[in-house]
């Protein structure tokens, strides 16, 4: 009994500590919102329902939420940059950190 | 060992009797859980490894010679004779060996005046440089291997999220998986920079050096590495986690700590941890000792079992229970076993070295790794029989030397002689 009471409450106390930082918290973090989702998936959706699973479901959802807009816009920005870029010129290379040799 | 916690306790056999099985029990169980912590620690120290020697082989940026040197080495090795050469390369090890010996006492002081800010301090700056800095030039040479095109804004975003993940996850809380991973791949960054930076023979004789330089730190009555680790056990605080590999999270349940202001706080870690002895609770005063429970938990538990009755008596009774559980320094299978961030630092660089500039390049960089491991092995097995503090240093990278020295002088034109005259053995 005591062992089984204890898992819970650290199981709890964890996540509620984890997820606590990611939606409000810094912006611009979706690695972390893809941490939250992928560990705290199981813990939100597959476990026998208990009174904190709601927060945590509505936690992991935002999550996946934030995230999925970000590696939306991601790829976006991404393709349009390595498409564009030696089109652009001088912007292109204004904004390039590594410049690959040769001829696109 | 966790023995059921249901009916009657057993009847107290004569203490004697319990002692003896007890110890052999204890022996058992320590051999076999110490192969257990051997392969836990395996599989990091290899990933550690892998990471270097990949980079080492495919990014040539950690292997030129661009004629920057660490403040630490300012003698260069390209010298005119072999003399002069070996004199630079003492020097230089000389100086960085004072410079971690200096370093090592300032903490070890810092600790023991519990300066502990000045520490996190010092210890959240360097993780800084690390997860931010080094990252960032690791990933411009590999782009510029791989010659792709990356731009500023992407960049930016990769790194921010790298490196503030990366704190969180080593300096407060984080699943323990992305923890070890982080904690590898700054291991990594370290011993990449040390492989570019610091010249051949000074790199071999800082090696062996620091290994001398660990076990003398570790095992002497003054060694400050054992003052830290003696310090550290009787506070009965872990020590910084920035600077330490644990193959699992400790945690412990204080019921009631005296130290901290937050008495009802729980130190939780991965979930799928099981939990450990539940220190004795000491009640400040009457009044405030609801035994711990915090309130919201105490109701989560009435609704879900019906009304509790927690008093002061139904405590006192089960805390005299005669423990069935072991106390929680012999309760070594959830434990886990702890490698300090160095030993992964030097373990990497030793093998990094000699992918980088041997000339017998897989076979001694193969016999390295295996040296390493048998090394950490040995270590390990030593830690299982005498149950305290060890250096992970010495062993290892004294194999790790003669198998590179060996391997690269005599194996190799063995080998080579062999293949010439096509005679296979």
């Amino acid at each position: 009994m005591h062992l089984i009471i204890f898992q819970w409450l650290v199981n709890d106390y964890f996540c509620l500590i984890f997820l606590l930082i990611s939606p409000g918290g810094f912006a611009f973090l979706p690695f972390l919102w893809l941490v939250n989702v992928v560990w705290f998936f199981r813990e939100a959706f597959l476990k026998p329902s208990y009174t904190e699973q709601l927060q945590i479901k509505a936690y992991v959802k935002r999550s996946a939420l934030g995230l999925l807009l970000w590696v939306a816009v991601l790829t976006t920005w991404i393709t349009i940059y390595q498409h564009f870029r030696a089109e652009w010129g001088e912007v292109g290379d204004y904004l390039s950190f590594t410049i690959p040799l040769g001829i696109p | 060992c966790l023995r059921a916690l249901n009916g009657q306790p057993p009847a107290a056999p004569t203490p004697r009797v319990v002692e003896r099985e007890e110890e052999e029990e204890d022996e058992e169980l320590t051999l076999k859980y110490g192969a257990k912590h051997v392969i836990m620690l395996f599989v990091p120290v290899t990933l550690c490894m892998v990471v270097v020697v990949a980079t080492i082989k495919s990014v040539s940026f950690y292997t030129q010679n661009d004629g920057q040197r660490l403040i630490y080495t300012p003698f260069p090795e390209d010298t005119d004779t072999v003399g002069q050469r070996a004199l630079n390369s003492i020097l230089n090890a000389t100086i960085m060996i004072t410079v971690i010996i200096v370093m090592t006492l300032v903490l070890v002081m810092l600790y023991k005046y519990r300066c502990y800010k000045v520490i996190q301090g010092w210890l959240f700056l360097s993780s800084l440089l690390l997860l931010f800095f080094f990252s960032y030039i690791y990933l411009k040479e590999v782009f510029k291997t791989y010659n792709l095109a990356m731009d500023y804004i992407t960049l930016a975003i990769i790194i921010w999220n790298f490196g503030v993940v990366g704190m969180m996850c080593i300096h407060w809380k984080g699943p323990l998986r992305l923890q070890q991973a982080y904690l590898i791949m700054i291991s990594a960054l370290m011993a990449l920079v040390f492989i570019k930076y610091l010249p051949e023979w000074t790199a071999w004789l800082i090696l062996a050096v620091i290994s001398v330089y660990d076990l003398l730190a570790v095992l002497c009555p003054k060694g400050p590495l054992r003052i830290l680790v003696e310090t550290a056990q009787e506070r009965n605080e872990p020590i910084f986690p920035a600077l330490i590999y644990s193959s699992t999270m400790v945690w412990l349940v204080n019921m009631a700590d005296t130290d901290r202001p937050n008495r009802n706080s729980t130190e939780a870690a991965s979930p799928q941890q099981e939990p450990q002895e539940v220190a004795s609770p000491v009640p400040s005063s009457p009044s405030q000792d609801d035994g711990g429970f915090t309130q919201s938990w105490v109701s989560q538990q009435e609704h879900r079992l019906g009304p509790l009755q927690s008093t002061e008596e139904t405590r006192r009774e089960i805390q005299q229970m005669p423990s069935a559980r072991p106390p929680v320094e012999e309760d070594d299978e959830e434990r886990g076993v702890k490698l300090g961030l160095g030993d992964f630092i030097f373990y990497s660089m030793l093998v990094g070295k000699a992918s980088a500039t041997a000339s017998g390049d897989w076979n001694t960089t193969l016999a390295c790794f295996v040296a390493i491991l048998i090394g950490l092995c040995l270590t390990l097995l030593l830690l299982a029989i005498f149950k305290k503090a060890l250096p992970a240093l010495p062993i290892s990278i004294f194999f790790g030397l003669v198998f590179y020295f060996a391997t690269d002088n005599l194996v190799r034109p063995f080998m080579d002689k062999l293949a010439l005259h096509q005679f296979y053995i």
